[in-house]
């Protein structure tokens, strides 16, 4: 069943006084309980993408229909995972994550019970009283996760969150993620610039053209989970996206 | 560490006193232009002992806390509402700018002409003197916040006054803090500004009591007092609450 649908998405930036299209027309369907990651060129309007999913911008042109319904304005039926996590360093982890749901009103004791889950899910439940400062980059993206989930979201909007982590760090998220995908079953859309990450991460990887950025293909991947960042099975994957990518770095590389 | 500046201090302030001691027993000027420590603490002493040194500060003190607090509601209020809407940056924010160069003082003979001899007056003095700096802070605050926290919390569903309430106000706090810090200053130098003019109790009052009495130590007294108060308000409030929240988001 589609529980996103993207319509001819069509997004200028302003560039140096002038119009630059960034989106030229994306069209694609993400089914419920799909794992979706969006590769392309940096640049590309992959994150911009995200942010008119999520309500934060708006389209020049078509329309994102949310179970069937047009997608208007911001809310937390799509939750959105920064790539720096924008956190809120004001608040301890708990009170971070809990905040939607004080926004929600829901009272005090329920707010616990329902971040106490997310956190020992996330493996955060020692961490519930420091601050973020106090938590490594990898720490806080967890928090970050945990903040979505609370608000048991339609769609988990991810917008690089692995990008600013080490390796051995990220690799071990890379598993979580997919832990939690099968445990939560939600539909996810994950923006990376990472190939490996995409292949190891979604069943389905769109991969988009450089601007106006168009889908070039979308690739599925059916295989067992959990899936390693150092799995040999997907080499094959990662040399088809790879290929298919390559003439559009090229083409960007060309316009700057 | 924390003890060894506090020995420096007090060194310093008995060296003042003991300069101070030398000066008037070598009489290099006459005693009613230049007091002894002995002429000023007995006067300071007169003042607790009879109740008008406290009525003075009390009566000071309050006109601030008032004239402060409105500032402060005022200033977030002005300076979310610029920070936020275009129009009201390109407008208003213009006119902000200038208001603050005008120093407190200066809204005295309006104050007068306004609220005549009252609290009120000295009270809009005081408003007058802190509520742009506030304004200010405020705005370069907000304007400061990391977009992706709006973001994030709209996207969470805040909205309208939990917007305000819940990020905007504590995202550009250690901004709002330099604002008060710079508020209550220049708020303080308007009650006492206010007071000298208005002539209407205060410790700027007494102070204008003692020059028309030409009663030179009680106007170092008086001085001092003043001064003193900063120090205190400065000390124990504003650097207090700037520490916890420096330390609370890990920039200390």
């Amino acid at each position: 069943m589609a529980k996103l649908e993207a319509k001819n998405i069509v997004k200028y930036f302003e560039h140096d006084g002038q119009p630059l299209k960034a989106l030229g027309g994306i069209n694609f369907t993400v089914e419920d309980g799909d794992f979706v990651c969006l590769v392309g060129p940096s640049g590309c309007g992959k994150s911009t993408f995200l942010r008119i999913a999520a309500g934060l911008q708006k389209p020049d042109e078509g329309q994102i229909l949310l179970d069937n319904r047009p997608i208007t304005k911001t809310g937390p039926d799509r939750i959105m995972v920064f790539q720096e996590g924008a956190l809120f360093p004001w608040l301890k982890v708990r009170d971070n994550v809990e905040f939607g749901l004080k926004i929600a009103g829901i009272p005090e004791s329920e707010r616990h019970e329902i971040s106490d889950r997310y956190l020992d899910m996330m493996q955060l439940t020692k961490f519930a009283n420091s601050y973020t400062y106090q938590l490594s980059t990898g720490m806080r993206q967890r928090v970050a996760i945990a903040r979505a989930l609370v608000m048991d979201p339609e769609i988990l909007l991810m917008d690089e969150p692995f990008a600013a982590l080490d390796a051995q760090t990220r690799d071990l998220l890379l598993v979580e993620m997919q832990m939690i995908w099968q445990k939560t079953k939600k539909t996810i859309i994950f923006v990376t610039h990472s190939i490996s990450e995409s292949t190891v991460l979604g069943n389905k990887v769109v991969v988009f053209t450089h601007r106006p950025s168009t889908i070039k293909k979308i690739v599925s991947i059916d295989h067992k989970r959990p899936r390693l960042a150092e799995d040999e099975t997907l080499i094959p994957y990662q040399k088809e996206i790879s290929l298919l990518l390559r003439p559009e770095v090229k083409a960007k590389e060309n316009s700057e | 560490m924390k003890i060894k500046s506090l020995g420096k201090k007090i060194a310093f302030y008995v060296g003042i006193v003991l300069v101070w001691q030398a000066l008037d027993v070598a009489n290099v000027w006459p005693d009613n232009v230049f007091p002894s420590p002995y002429d000023v603490a007995e006067d300071l002493w007169y003042g607790a002992v009879d109740g008008t040194l406290w009525i003075g500060i009390g009566t000071s003190l309050w006109r601030l806390a008032a004239g402060f607090a409105l500032a402060v509601v005022g200033g977030i209020a002005l300076g979310i509402f610029m920070a936020r809407v275009q129009t009201v940056n390109e407008t208003i924010g213009s006119v902000v700018l200038g208001l603050q160069s005008i120093p407190s003082v200066a809204w005295a003979p309006l104050a007068i002409i306004w609220f005549g001899l009252t609290d009120a007056g000295i009270i809009f003095v005081t408003v007058a003197g802190a509520l742009f700096a506030v304004t200010i802070n405020t705005y370069t605050g907000v304007k400061s916040i990391n977009p992706d926290f709006i973001a994030a919390a709209q996207n969470m569903g805040a909205k309208g006054e939990q917007l305000i309430t819940k990020v905007l106000i504590p995202a550009a706090f250690p901004y709002l803090i330099t604002g008060f810090k710079q508020g209550w200053a220049f708020g303080w130098r308007g009650v006492v500004g206010a007071e000298l003019l208005f002539s209407f109790l205060g410790l700027g009052f007494l102070l204008n009591v003692g020059r028309q009495l030409s009663d030179v130590s009680q106007v170092i007294a008086m001085m001092i007092v003043i001064m003193v108060i900063g120090i205190v308000i400065d000390g124990l409030i504003f650097k207090r609450l700037e520490d916890k929240v420096m330390a609370r988001w890990g920039l200390r």
